[in-house]
């Protein structure tokens, strides 16, 4: 039996996954993002190798994704985190004709085509609103775990407008509207809002095509789930692996690779040890 | 180092085999001289124009033998010469917001650092500047000479774009009128000119200057067209953007028409060889927007990394002082009629590429058998990026190509962030490669 890894080196969290020849999920595992990149990817494959019982020289191929494909210095090849992210959620959702990814620092909406083909995508640019970023400043301000987020947001009765969209400012808007006696649910829940609305615009310029599938993070917050659905106006495909769907699209790719014959350098020469 | 060197691929200018000197070697002795000429000019008691690229009359003041200065391209060069960072700070300073076009503030920046530009150059001061109704910072950007240099601005109003499908036929009632208002105000500049410099105005010499324009659009038009060629023999954003520089600079005058027929001849024998500017050619794109001076050289090696040229764009033909590929020529027997006539054409054929140009940009995917189009938005000219997205919508869903959206600035390099480009280029050479394997397989089912 062969195995491949898709490594994704985001720009909060490493994510690596293992899979069969078959294709089937064998490990997977998450960490903080370090500050060497290359090192968080090291870290998570020894995690994603001990979480399936195997030594590396049973990876015939790794593909690296994500803003640190470069730094995985044992990855056989890079793709980027677009085209993993469509592969990924193909996968998992195979009528999927829309990705929505919220991640740490980057926002994207992918569009793709029948044949499962990227067809567009659309980034945020040059600022980090509507992305992840947003949510942890509202964490730190509100001293509050992000898991927690989405289900306190849930409570509220009467959202707050927020103005801003800059990420470094949201803290301060928070801690005005706390000053000002507005309930923390209420905060929260503007704050979902105001990175809904700046997520639907992205997916719209892509063109919004159902089945709509999202991932990254982000898309384990219920609350954000239920958001995106009412200002998109389509239920979303959401899943347990969301956070995973780059880093399996990545291995989805290495796995084609494995199919055309090629073999990784670096698990031959572990092979040779 | 001039505006040439963004072009080169060379770090040392050489000569021909036959010991005739080659095109760059001759665009970079023209840039060098013209901006030599320039900062000595008051010595030599020649009088200096301020124009802009796009509707600036420039044959009427060639007739005059004023010097020209172009603060684009001075605002440009300080990008490529990696000093725009200190002049947009110093404007920033001053209190110019981020916002503000960054070829303003980097011309703001040269104000504030004595006139001492990068080149080594000493920029005079203006005598005469030339704004137009052509880009709406034009104006507003004349108006800061006038008041520190208490230079005359002399605007020139040409009718553009009244609405996104606007075409005016050469000879049209239409276009008589919009010329006939063109040609009163070629007069009223004249009047001014001839006021500045003392000189009196010459009909013939104004033929002449234009007998040289019309030689340099129909070789312009040639070289535009050389790129159709597979593989391309130059890249529009980067050897284009330097033949451009020349062009503009030495628009009129029997040097540019030198400059163009060498550059025609090294082009055409480069195609003859089948020789491209990407060795292995493999994406051909239409490039749409403003040039990333401060970074080009690098965002063009981002493409061809991956084996992709920019044999099109349209910042080619709209920025190209009015020497429009569409081919309009000059009738030297009414040379200031006709100079009016052409340049409201001109004008509205350059705006409407600047904010219209889906129709041209479809048309150039078609004669450049292109595979995308790239669209550069700019962070300090929203102006520019503001068409884009209409732009991009029509030619993904209309057409079925893609296309990919990229930011950054015209000279700021603080809106380059590395990595964001690096991974939509990269996503979009992947996307790519997916539709033309697709188009295989379905070729050979």
């Amino acid at each position: 039996m062969e195995y491949v890894a898709g490594i994704d080196v985001g720009s909060t969290q490493a994510k690596g996954v293992i899979l069969d020849e078959q294709g089937a999920l064998i490990s997977k595992a998450i960490i903080d993002m370090e500050t060497n990149m290359g090192t968080a990817a090291e870290v998570v494959f020894q995690h994603v190798l001990a979480s399936a019982n195997l030594p590396a020289r049973a990876i015939a191929f790794t593909v690296a994704t994500g803003y640190g494909r470069y730094r995985v210095t044992f990855g056989d090849r890079q793709v980027t985190e677009i085209s993993c992210h469509a592969r990924g959620a193909l996968a998992e959702f195979p009528g999927t004709r829309t990705v929505l990814d919220i991640g740490g620092q980057d926002t994207k909406a992918i569009r793709i085509g029948d044949s499962g083909e990227v067809i567009d995508f659309a980034m945020n640019d040059k600022c980090a609103a509507g992305t992840g970023r947003f949510l942890g400043a509202a964490s730190f301000a509100l001293e509050m775990p992000l898991s927690e987020l989405g289900p306190l947001a849930l409570q509220s009765t009467r959202p707050v407008r927020i103005t801003t969209t800059c990420t470094v400012f949201a803290e301060t808007e928070i801690i005005g509207h706390l000053a000002k006696g507005h309930l923390p649910e209420d905060v929260l829940m503007g704050m979902h809002y105001s990175i809904a609305t700046r997520c639907a615009s992205l997916v719209r310029r892509v063109g919004l095509t159902p089945e709509v599938t999202f991932s990254g993070g982000v898309s384990r917050n219920q609350a954000m789930v239920v958001l995106l659905q009412e200002v998109l106006g389509t239920p979303l495909n959401h899943s347990a692996q969301a956070q995973f769907m780059g880093a399996i699209g990545a291995a989805l790719y290495a796995l084609d690779n494995i199919h055309l014959g090629r073999r990784s350098e670096h698990s031959l020469k572990e092979g040779a040890r | 180092m001039s505006v040439m060197d963004i072009g080169s691929n060379r770090s040392t200018t050489r000569q021909q085999k036959d010991g005739a000197m080659d095109a760059r070697t001759a665009g970079q002795r023209l840039i060098n001289q013209w901006l030599a000429s320039l900062g000595t000019a008051h010595e030599r008691g020649q009088h200096v124009a301020y124009i802009f690229v796009m509707g600036n009359a420039i044959e009427i003041l060639r007739a005059f033998d004023f010097e020209m200065a172009f603060p684009e391209i001075n605002s440009l060069q300080s990008g490529v010469r990696k000093s725009a960072p200190d002049f947009i700070a110093k404007a920033e300073d001053f209190g110019f917001s981020p916002d503000v076009c960054s070829y303003v503030k980097a011309d703001v920046g040269l104000m504030l650092s004595n006139m001492m530009h990068p080149s080594g150059i000493q920029m005079p001061e203006p005598d005469l500047a030339i704004a137009s109704s052509l880009c709406n910072v034009y104006i507003k950007w004349a108006e800061i000479w006038e008041r520190r240099f208490g230079t005359p601005v002399f605007v020139l109003d040409i009718p553009g774009k009244r609405f996104a499908t606007w075409k005016v036929p050469p000879g049209s009632p239409q276009h008589k009128a919009d010329a006939r208002w063109v040609e009163g105000q070629l007069r009223d500049l004249i009047a001014r000119c001839e006021q500045i410099t003392g000189k009196t105005f010459d009909l013939d010499r104004l033929a002449e200057v234009e007998t040289y324009v019309n030689e340099m659009v129909r070789l312009w038009i040639d070289i535009l067209a050389f790129n159709q060629h597979r593989p391309a023999p130059y890249n529009s954003m980067l050897d284009g953007l330097t033949y451009m520089g020349v062009l503009n600079a030495w628009r009129g005058t029997p040097e540019g028409v030198e400059y163009m027929r060498l550059l025609h001849a090294e082009i055409a024998d480069k195609v003859a060889r089948g020789e491209g500017r990407v060795a292995n050619e493999r994406f051909r794109l239409i490039f749409s927007g403003t040039p990333c001076y401060v970074n080009m050289r690098r965002l063009i090696e981002l493409f061809e990394s991956h084996g992709g040229v920019f044999p099109a764009s349209d910042y080619l033909t709209y920025a190209a002082g009015g020497l429009d590929s569409a081919g309009l020529f000059y009738d030297t027997s009414r040379p200031l009629e006709s100079l009016a006539e052409v340049t409201t054409l001109a004008a509205q054929m350059g705006l409407s590429n600047h904010f219209f140009s889906h129709h041209t940009l479809a048309q150039q995917l078609r004669d450049y058998s292109a595979d995308g189009i790239v669209y550069h938005g700019i962070k300090s000219c929203r102006t520019v990026a503001t068409s884009m997205a209409d732009n991009r919508e029509y030619v993904t869903t209309r057409h079925g190509m893609p296309t990919l959206y990229i930011e950054s600035d015209l000279i700021d390099p603080r809106y380059w962030s590395d990595a964001q480009i690096k991974n939509r280029v990269d996503a979009f050479f992947e996307l790519l490669e997916q539709r033309r394997n697709l188009a295989g397989m379905k070729g050979r089912e």
